[in-house]
């Protein structure tokens, strides 16, 4: 082939339509980066306004349906604009073929369109917020949703739909990418944890997100045609629209933590220069949060009119769930244990993840338990849990990587020290904001509420001081990074000096991953007193 | 598949179809969903072996094929736990009136 | 659709091959998933509701069922005819078993089509003029999860008469590698929307015919 020795990706082609029609996983991948961080902006600013408005009892902003459609929008956005694309659609696109020693994706052309649903849903919806938004809530809870709110649902919810479909397309070709494309040597057993867990992901992503299509599909047409399927008017059962609803949106959240999971898996053992503990462990650990956490869905719905029986038997499997959880926990704090730890910053943040997603894991089991779970249930305490595990965990776990494979993706580094301050930063601000509201929920605070009480206010002023801090630690990575490609210091082909597949080829990467397809002789995170051993052998 | 064994397999389908039809009008009561089903699963599983080659296939294709249905009757049978005991003795917490 | 050339993230032909069928059998994973939600809350307003439920399935109309599902069996009798007699080596044979599926298909269509201008007229059709004084709330939601299911069944064979059109010209015209997968993955989706119906009859047609 005569292509230039030092061509990469980003190189290779130019021009807008070279991005626009690309097939290229790397750079749809940029392109998801792209479209989810604008997200992340509009569903963080939406939170700004929260924040801002709850400073004082009384409105501050607007009318009680303002603040309705406020957090509707933020919810919205953040789940499935920002959350449940995020690391998939961005680092499992990029990094998997490199992992497992691939050229590209099983089904480039269907990765392409994947990006464009999503992004051509994610407008759908951001018309309908534009426009003046919806008042029910990210759950579009029955019959308000259909027979009383006002609003653009049906426009809202059309978006979520086919964005929908980008994400079961995305995990049908991870799917089959890792079943099928990797390289001679790479076993199941040599993949790195980070493929696993997208695997597990992948495996909700396809059978979850179906449910979620056809329950908003019913949802839409219970309200263009006025005939309550959930609805009392004819007998219908709202609780069956929450059955339907949750059995998606459930394993959900999965979909959101299982991929920053496998960041930290990937993270913990370069950092520590240790061989990750346990890796059989971790994972099948990864399947079993799958498949266990389809069977959990009704612990959202213990005080909705559920059957005592359903709920008690939803109660014990949300014990379950929380198990192979804790599995992980304890092996990566096994791996750091007699490590030679660097605080470099995707470690600083995967510090921040273990121990933030180990509150927010906890508080789940509270939550669990019935007795409790009808105290503190739609109160500023699931709020707390929540957000512990989707901001504390996943957006922790987001950072992480993306810090820990900037250098690969662009060829540069970005300042450390301005990363590791982020990084603190966020921590501290994170806790400040999200800790009190633990304190708010379980002493009666309900959500979704724009006035309350002024014996509150106090938690409130604190949280929003804390939201004003993580907004700096988010807002830093956007200038250093953006001064990273325009400034940055060249990157060699393997930073951190880790042992994965990706780090093999060069920083950033050649358009077809690998100029010869890579054999693998060894498992993944060996280390040699602290050297890496690669998986591949260099010749 | 040879044309002979697609017409063997055809013509099972048109009997199950004769015979699932026909008992819908006989009187068999609460047994009458589980015999349709078994005769639904039945032909399905006709069309899934042999026109859709699963019977030669490899295991994976298998349990590809498998999933989705598996995942199927988890939902119908999770969901199914609440309203088959809704209307279970209401308990002290219940009868808040 | 891929005219199975082998592209470069491929080793072999074999390994692709294998990639398409296990993608083809994942998508129609989601397409159980995505019918499976409204079968789930059919049988659970089967048990909340219970007779009442049963008795509105009476009112549909079994004859025109048993013979729609006669025809969509016979379809995929063709359709499998068809995928065998082209990797057999034949041209012209495929392409008339082809024709045959999407015909058949299109009968089904119109057999649907005279069975909703029926129910149309017995004011059935939920949200246009469904008379709910005579049959009750709880047949109104039995009936739109008859239109509802059906209605998107056709739409799936709608675009599975589609692709059976499109590949029977193609073969047609030569452009279709006889050892390549397109021809195959058409036919699982074809198969499978025959599957969707198989389980979509009995809920529907045949409860509440007896006593």
């Amino acid at each position: 082939m005569s292509r230039p020795p030092n061509e990469s990706y980003l190189s290779a082609k130019i021009g807008i339509r070279s991005w626009l029609l690309t097939t290229d996983h790397k750079r749809i991948a940029l392109l998801y980066f792209a479209a989810i961080t604008g997200f992340f902006a509009i569903g963080g600013f939406a939170a700004t306004l929260i924040r801002y408005e709850l400073i004082t009892p009384g409105p501050t902003l607007g009318s009680p349906d303002f603040y309705n459609r406020l957090f509707t929008m933020h919810g919205v956005i953040m789940v499935w604009f920002f959350l449940i694309p995020s690391i998939p659609a961005t680092m499992g696109n990029f990094i998997i073929p490199l992992m497992i020693g691939a050229r590209d994706l099983a089904f480039p052309r269907l990765n392409l369109l994947s990006w464009y649903l999503f992004v051509i849903g994610g407008l759908i919806t951001l018309t309908a917020l534009l426009l003046g938004g919806l008042d029910t809530g990210w759950t579009f809870y029955e019959p308000y949703s259909t027979f009383y709110a006002t609003g653009y649902v049906i426009l809202a919810i059309t978006g979520i739909v086919v964005a929908g479909f980008s994400s079961i397309l995305t995990g049908l070709n991870f799917i089959v990418t890792i079943h099928k494309l990797r390289a001679p040597g790479m076993t199941w057993y040599r993949l790195p944890v980070f493929v696993w867990s997208t695997y597990a992901t992948s495996l909700i992503l396809v059978l979850a997100t179906p449910v979620l299509a056809m329950t908003l599909l019913m949802l839409i047409a219970e309200r263009v045609l006025g005939v309550g399927i959930f609805s009392p008017q004819l007998g219908g059962d709202p609780i069956l629209f929450q059955h339907m609803f949750w059995f998606y949106s459930h394993p959900a959240v999965y979909i959101m933590i299982l991929p920053s999971m496998g960041v930290i898996s990937e993270i913990v053992p370069v950092f520590a220069r240790k061989q990750l503990f346990g890796y059989t462990f971790v994972v099948w650990c990864s399947i079993a949060i799958a498949a266990i956490g389809f069977l959990v869905w009704g612990h959202h719905m213990f005080v909705a009119g559920q059957a005592l029986y359903a709920s008690l038997a939803f109660s014990f499997l949300s014990y379950l769930v929380a198990v192979p959880s804790a599995i992980k926990v304890f092996n990566w704090t096994a791996t750091l244990h007699e490590g030679w730890i660097r605080f470099d910053a995707p470690m600083l943040y995967a510090f921040g993840f273990i121990g933030l997603f180990t509150m927010g894991g906890l508080t789940g089991l509270f939550l669990a338990a019935l007795p409790i779970d009808v105290h503190v249930t739609d109160t500023y305490f699931v709020v707390a849990h929540f957000h512990y595990i989707m901001v504390g965990g996943a957006v922790m776990g987001y950072f992480a990587g993306l810090h820990y494979w900037w250098p690969k993706i662009t060829g540069r580094r970005y300042p450390e020290y301005w990363a590791r301050f982020a990084a603190i930063l966020a921590f501290f601000g994170f806790n400040l904001t999200f800790f009190p509201q633990f304190i708010l929920g379980y002493l009666g605070m309900p959500r979704r509420y724009q006035s309350y009480p002024p014996e509150f206010q106090v938690w409130h002023v604190l949280s929003s001081a804390g939201a004003s801090i993580l907004a700096v630690g988010y807002a830093l990575p956007l200038f250093y990074f953006l001064w990273s490609i325009l400034k940055g210091e060249r990157a060699p082909a393997n930073p951190w000096q880790a042992t994965g597949l990706e780090w093999t080829s060069r920083s950033p990467p050649p358009p077809n991953n690998f100029d010869v397809t890579p054999t693998v002789v060894r498992p993944p995170y060996q280390y040699q007193r602290g050297d890496p051993c690669p998986q591949v052998d260099s010749d | 598949m040879s044309g002979r064994a697609v017409l063997r397999c055809w013509a099972a389908l048109m009997g199950l179809l004769a015979l699932t039809t026909g008992l819908a009008f006989v009187p068999l009561g609460a047994a009458q969903l589980g015999v349709s089903l078994v005769i639904a699963v039945t032909k399905a599983l006709l069309v899934l072996l042999l026109f859709m080659e699963l019977k030669g296939s490899s295991g994976l294709v298998r349990v590809f094929a498998a999933a989705g249905f598996f995942w199927l009757l988890i939902m119908v049978g999770l969901t199914s736990a609440d309203y088959m005991h809704r209307s279970d003795h209401r308990t002290a917490i219940d009868q808040i009136r | 659709m891929t005219d199975d050339v082998l592209t470069f993230q491929y080793a072999t032909s074999d390994q692709q091959r294998e990639a398409v069928t296990l993608g083809m059998w994942a998508f129609l994973a989601t397409e159980v998933l995505f019918f499976g939600a409204l079968i789930a809350a059919y049988f659970n307003y089967r048990i909340w509701f219970g007779a009442e439920f049963i008795a509105a399935a009476h009112m549909t109309k079994v004859a025109f069922g048993t013979v729609n599902t006669a025809v969509l069996l016979t379809s995929s009798a063709c359709m499998a005819m068809a995928v065998n007699t082209y990797q057999a080596g034949r041209t012209r044979a495929p392409v008339l078993w082809l024709t045959g599926t999407a015909l058949l298909g299109l009968a089904f269509i119109a057999i649907k089509s005279v069975e909703y201008y029926l129910e149309y007229q017995e004011h059935l059709v939920p949200a246009i003029d469904f008379d709910v004084g005579r049959y009750g709330g709880v047949a109104e939601i039995f009936f739109l999860f008859y239109f509802c299911a059906t209605g998107l069944h056709a739409l799936h064979l709608l675009i599975g008469i589609s692709l059976v059109t499109w590949l029977a010209i193609r073969i047609g015209r030569g452009r279709i590698d006889r050892n390549g997968s397109t021809t195959r993955i058409i036919g699982l989706y074809w198969h499978f929307v025959d599957i969707v119906w198989i389980f979509l009859f009995p809920l529907i047609y045949l409860a509440g015919r007896s006593g």
